[in-house]
């Protein structure tokens, strides 16, 4: 008997561990296009995400039809031709932060993310940096970097060809608080 | 007092275990997927993506033009294809106009728009106010479009009684639902008022109500048919008296800012308050013509980023 309360109370001590979760709701995503006749810019500010601080598992999830556009015929197409946001709603990185972060230290550490982005559909395996910055429990984690449309099979019909850029730079900015 | 121990350490290891969200995907063995899932943006109350034009060949859509958009927009109706007017002597019909209807739409809220406008039948200009009342949703927690129209229209010349004896109302409730992906129909009950009978017959209903039925199907990215059909519930319009019901067939191209509607239509007539009150071509006659639709939407909301 005295076994099967050490096994159990042990069990219940591993359910604890590798919870260490920090979420954030409201991520600022944008994203950045410069080709020779048009610059295109647009921005979400409802990317979620969750940290594990103790395995270093990093996910993330951006709606499509949450990014806005200044020009609402740029936003129609974005959703309807190019990303086909009824098919593929949302864009995710499922990865795992390679260095081990200590929340309890205020300090800034440049970091590597290597993981799936998984983007109309389409998923590749990307290593991706950024920083993340710890100050009173709260964590800030800023990436900058490109997503080729091509990787992607997202179409870009020569038509317009000197309007959308092969590649489109993504900023990242997300402030986590711990999952209570 | 081992049992209570046990009991205890159940009660504490369940406590960390979070309940799975019932929208999580079927492969979640993790707690921290289910809580992404539950935080991130559910895109079910946006709006379907239905009709890509706020006209199709007779009637108006559920569609309203973005706030601070203009939309310009040339109509023309050519002359009878076929019959004793059309064939090769009038190339078709292309020789001949039997309309021609040159406006502008202007979004003044995504959902309030207003129209200005001219025909040439009965040197028509009009005004018209459209209100998009309800948006379908993605996940069909509004299951219908409902966009409310009122048109007034002007007779420009011609001798009347009185600047009023020129005038034409029309009230029509747009009612659309996208049926599949693909598929979107829609029915417009109406009604028109007309203060001078058109056409100018003893006897002719002045007041009358109608119904609109329309498909638009989505072919590929870029290109659509559609196809509409209005009656008019009027005692005096009967096939008998030479009247027919509007029908028309076309295929729509959408590219950047522009829309294209080329089509085939019995009736002559552009404007609604027109085609509804005096179509009388018949297609068994052979008086159908060719119709096409161009419109340019621009956009004055934020600076353009053009270089």
């Amino acid at each position: 008997m005295k076994y099967i309360t050490i096994i159990l109370l042990a069990w219940f001590t591993t359910f604890q561990a590798g919870q260490n979760l920090y979420v954030c709701k409201n991520a600022k995503v944008n994203l950045y296009s410069s080709a020779p006749i048009e610059d295109i810019k647009a921005e979400t500010n409802s990317g979620a995400s969750v940290y594990n601080v103790s395995t270093g598992e990093l996910d993330f999830s951006v709606t499509i039809s949450t990014f806005k556009f200044p020009k609402e015929l740029m936003q129609e197409h974005f959703n309807s031709d190019y990303m086909e946001s009824d098919k593929f709603p949302k864009a995710t990185f499922k990865g795992k932060i390679a260095e081990q972060i200590d929340v309890t230290k205020d300090g800034s550490y440049p970091v590597t993310v290597d993981g799936d982005l998984a983007v109309h559909g389409v998923t590749q395996k990307r290593t991706i940096k950024g920083k993340v910055d710890v100050k009173g429990g709260v964590i800030t984690m800023t990436s900058q970097f490109m997503v080729k449309c091509a990787d992607h099979h997202i179409d870009i019909p020569r038509l317009v060809f000197h309007n959308i850029a092969e590649s489109i730079q993504m900023n990242v900015t997300a402030t986590y608080t711990a999952y209570k | 007092m081992k049992k209570y121990i046990i009991l205890l350490a159940l009660f504490i290891s369940t406590d960390s275990v979070m309940a799975q969200d019932k929208k999580a995907p079927a492969k979640d063995s993790n707690p921290a997927d289910s809580l992404l899932n539950s935080m991130s943006v559910d895109n079910g109350k946006d709006p379907v993506n239905d009709f890509k034009a706020t006209r199709l060949i007779l009637m108006q859509t559920t569609k309203t033009i973005s706030k601070n958009t203009l939309n310009f927009m040339v109509l023309h109706r050519f002359g009878d294809l076929a019959g004793k007017n059309g064939g090769g002597q009038t190339d078709f019909g292309l020789d001949a106009i039997a309309d021609v209807y040159i406006g502008f739409e202007y979004g003044i809220t995504d959902n309030l728009n207003v129209d200005f406008g001219r025909s040439t039948i009965g040197k028509l200009v009009s005004f018209d106010l459209k209100y998009a009342l309800l948006r379908e949703n993605k996940d069909g927690s509004v299951p219908v479009s409902l966009t409310l129209f009122g048109e007034n229209g002007i007779n420009t010349y011609g001798v009347y009684n009185s600047f009023s004896a020129r005038l034409s109302y029309l009230a029509q409730a747009i009612i659309s639902r996208q049926i599949t992906k693909t598929l979107s129909i829609q029915v417009s009950p109406g009604y028109s008022s007309d203060n001078t009978a058109n056409p100018f017959i003893y006897g002719n209903d002045l007041h009358f109500f109608s119904l609109g039925g329309a498909a638009h199907l989505r072919v590929s990215k870029h290109m659509s048919l559609v196809a509409d059909y209005e009656h008019p519930f009027s005692s005096f319009r009967t096939t008998a008296n030479g009247f027919h019901d509007g029908v028309g067939a076309g295929i729509e191209i959408e590219t950047g800012g522009h829309v294209f509607t080329l089509n085939l239509s019995n009736a002559q007539a552009i404007d609604p308050i027109n085609s509804l009150s005096n179509t009388q071509q018949s297609i068994s006659k052979g008086q159908y013509r060719i119709g096409f639709t161009i419109s340019r939407i621009f956009d004055f909301n934020h600076k353009s980023t053009y270089k």
